[in-house]
């Protein structure tokens, strides 16, 4: 008799054996009195994608905005547990917000340009953080344009209205401003929900591009959309994460009944 | 046509009873095969064709329901593994009704004759792909992997037969090569059943892939 399991050696890096970008150690929140996050650990691994998904109210987008603090900014939010990124707690009191937040950039669902044009769009960071220099300025606004796959599209029409734009342009014009103060990790929260199939499948190109040179952390309702574009992919449900694996796992043989439940759309 | 996810769940069942209808194709096909061998009748022939041609339609019907599942309902975990395995094992049912076809083929060449030897081990291997069959019938139906390692067994058997009837024969042609052809015929016989053992056992590998999610090899 011979009774053979093949090895699953060439999958993708197990999460144990990963160095990452960022951590989240024990992370919860509350807003005002009721929990929204359990006791999160997740580690991101570096220059991969890794998508959130689960039900609304599940947490996703509280957790994104632990990452970059931008919980800090909603009254009543109270986080605990850490964030780990380059050995530092980002909770810590000594962290520079403004400097994380462009270490950690964001894209929001709606895209939100400036009422300006499409070169002061991208500037603006690089401006704020006291560049100066015309041609460098130049040179950024390309490059970043460029990474987000839309330089061709607005070359000529740079000092035009950035409101001018399509919705799909106007979000990969946001992944421009949020590139061109050169972060490490981006963050995006259901960035393509608000497109038509063409423009969504171009960010989604681009996502998988922008993982040459950045970390992705994508929170988003459309779990075909996870499987497509990440390498990782994060179950949360009532505030509690309930499976973190590589995306071909987690879609293919998850390990939890809910994780099984919820992608096969039988759930309750 | 646009389906809820209600009537995605009764979709699945209704190609789980596809495909045991495909096994059940399968052993009527494979074992009225060898009888008709042994006591050729016309009849018995073309019921074996029948069979094969109803598989060969079941089976496109068991594809295009799996490819309307997966275009539209984009399934994932159990589900996917369960549309792509029984698009995986009805192709399989479909081939042993393929070589229940071909061993019709031989039954009708030799008419009415007596076999060349008493079909004893012929019987035995056939008796054994029957049990295989059995075992994973109960399986998909049940969708529980516990009987399918001991297939793996069975297959072992069923190949020892088949090294024993060629060994046989070959003395039958060597004693008088008039009987080359015949035993010739009969060796094919039992290499389409040591073959139809094998697809039996590749399905049994990949339904305890779909339930278990682990790849395994039963042979």
């Amino acid at each position: 008799m011979e009774f053979e399991t093949n090895s699953k050696d060439k999958e993708r890096k197990k999460l144990e054996e990963i160095d990452p970008v960022v951590e989240a150690k024990n992370i919860s929140v509350w807003y005002g009195e009721e929990k929204a996050l359990e006791n999160i650990g997740l580690k991101v691994p570096k220059n991969n994608v890794t998508a959130i998904i689960g039900p609304s109210g599940c947490g996703k987008s509280t957790f994104l905005r632990c990452i970059n603090r931008m919980n800090d900014l909603i009254e009543g939010a109270k986080v605990e547990g850490k964030i780990v990124y380059k050995d530092k707690n980002l909770y810590d009191p000594d962290i520079d917000v403004a400097s994380l937040r462009r270490k950690i950039g964001m894209v929001f669902q709606k895209p939100n340009p400036f009422p300006k044009s499409v070169y002061e769009n991208i500037a603006y960071g690089p401006k704020i953080g006291g560049m100066n220099d015309k041609e460098e300025l130049d040179e950024i606004v390309e490059e970043s344009l460029k990474d987000a796959a839309l330089w061709d599209e607005v070359k000529n029409r740079l000092h035009s209205p950035a409101m001018d734009l399509s919705g799909g342009q106007q979000q990969r014009l946001c992944i421009a401003r949020a590139l061109a103060v050169e972060p490490d990790v981006l963050l995006m929260d259901e960035p393509a929900s608000a497109l038509d199939p063409i423009a969504m499948s171009k960010i989604e190109d681009l996502i998988y591009d922008l993982k040459q040179d950045y970390t992705v952390i994508i929170v988003t309702h459309n779990m075909q959309q996870a499987a497509r574009v990440s390498d990782y992919t994060a179950f949360l449900f009532m505030g509690k994460l309930i499976e973190h694996s590589p995306t071909e796992k987690l879609f293919e043989n998850p390990d939890k009944k809910k994780t099984e439940d919820y992608i096969t759309g039988r759930f309750g | 046509m646009s389906e809820g996810r209600k009537s995605y769940s009764e979709s699945l069942e209704e190609v789980k009873k596809d495909v045991l209808e495909m096994a059940s194709l399968t052993e009527k096909g494979i074992c009225s095969s060898v009888e008709a061998l042994e006591n050729y009748d016309e009849e018995l022939v073309q019921h074996i064709y029948n069979v094969e041609d109803e598989s060969n339609k079941l089976n496109l019907e068991v594809e295009k329901e799996c490819m309307r599942l997966v275009a539209l309902q984009q399934p994932v975990a159990k589900d996917l593994r369960f549309i792509a395995t029984m698009m995986k094992i009805s192709d399989n049912f479909e081939r042993i009704c393929d070589l229940a076809e071909k061993i019709g083929k031989i039954a009708q060449k030799k008419g009415k004759k007596d076999p060349l030897k008493p079909l004893v081990d012929t019987n035995r291997m056939i008796d054994i792909i029957c049990e295989m069959l059995e075992i994973v019938k109960e399986a998909i139906e049940q969708e529980d992997t516990s009987d399918l390692r001991g297939l793996s067994d069975l297959d072992d058997k069923v190949d020892d037969l088949f090294s024993q009837i060629y060994n046989e024969l070959i003395v039958f042609m060597v004693k008088d090569p008039k009987d080359v052809d015949e035993a010739t015929d009969l060796v094919f016989v039992a290499r389409y059943l040591e073959r139809s053992a094998d697809l039996v056992a590749k399905i049994a590998s990949r339904l305890v892939y779909m339930v278990e999610g682990e790849r395994v090899q039963i042979k």
